[in-house]
């Protein structure tokens, strides 16, 4: 079982079995929410700009799983929600990334790397962990994804490389694009 | 007329308009996700493509759920 293994839906429906990508760098990533407050879809468009012609893919899974929490009083998240346009990268179906009902993709990428803690140093990794012990104290046990902008890096030939938390900013995992294209 | 500028599935956009509600604000509402035109009002507006966006007379504005800002705004 490997990532070529997988099919999934586009926004627009159509299947697409993840073999297609074979021979290219990956990231697949659960974007959701434009709200939250990680959002990285900038960072990782910039991402895309840069290495697409190199054979970098980006793919991403929006999921609502994180956003339908209800954040009133909760002044560690900002109160908008940005409109995100100019996003070139295939996005993909919503659907859900962790527990039971998350996507057989995601079920297997958790699995193949699990959850090796936030990057300390990152801004907003305080107010990460403080927003999950107060809303969804069992999302931090396990290798399930813990936030949006789960990254997780594919090699040419489809092997899961590496898992980066939301606390790494897209623009932090250039070296190791690089390193697989 | 107050305009609230919003997209789909924005939490704060709905709380924005379900307290204009309560205080018996009349508003129109703009989903910024629909129409290329209130995108780009929305814009001229704030400067960013964040929402929601309400205004009374499209230059006084407030971004985001803000009940001390919007009772300022709006003379509640």
């Amino acid at each position: 079982m490997g990532v070529y293994d997988f099919t999934v839906k586009t926004s627009q429906g159509k299947e697409k079995s993840l073999a297609d990508y074979k021979g290219k760098v990956l990231i697949i990533v659960n974007t959701a929410s434009k709200c939250g407050f990680t959002p990285q879809f900038k960072g990782l468009q910039d991402l895309y700009m840069k290495y697409k012609g190199q054979g970098l893919e980006i793919l991403g899974f929006p999921c609502n799983q994180f956003a339908e929490q209800d954040p009133e009083g909760n002044s560690a998240i900002e109160q908008f929600c940005r409109f995100n346009y100019g996003v070139t990268f295939q996005i993909f179906e919503k659907g859900d990334v962790r527990g039971e009902t998350a996507q057989p993709l995601f079920k297997f990428l958790t699995k193949e790397k699990g959850f090796e803690g936030f990057d300390k140093k990152h801004p907003i990794a305080g107010k990460l962990e403080e927003v999950l012990k107060a809303n969804f104290p069992e999302y931090l046990e396990g290798d399930g994804i813990k936030w949006n902008f789960t990254k997780f890096l594919v090699d040419k030939e489809g092997n899961v490389v590496k898992r980066f938390e939301p606390t790494t900013a897209p623009e932090d995992m250039e070296k190791d694009i690089e390193a697989l294209l | 007329m107050v305009k609230v500028y919003s997209i789909t599935t924005c939490p704060w956009c709905e709380k924005v308009k379900k307290y204009l509600k309560s205080k018996n604000v009349e508003f129109e509402e703009h989903n910024i996700e629909l129409s290329e035109e209130d995108r780009e009002e929305c814009y001229k507006i704030s400067g960013d493509l964040i929402v929601p966006v309400t205004t009374v007379n499209g230059k006084d504005f407030v971004v985001s759920f803000d009940k001390a800002k919007l009772d300022a705004l709006l003379g509640l």
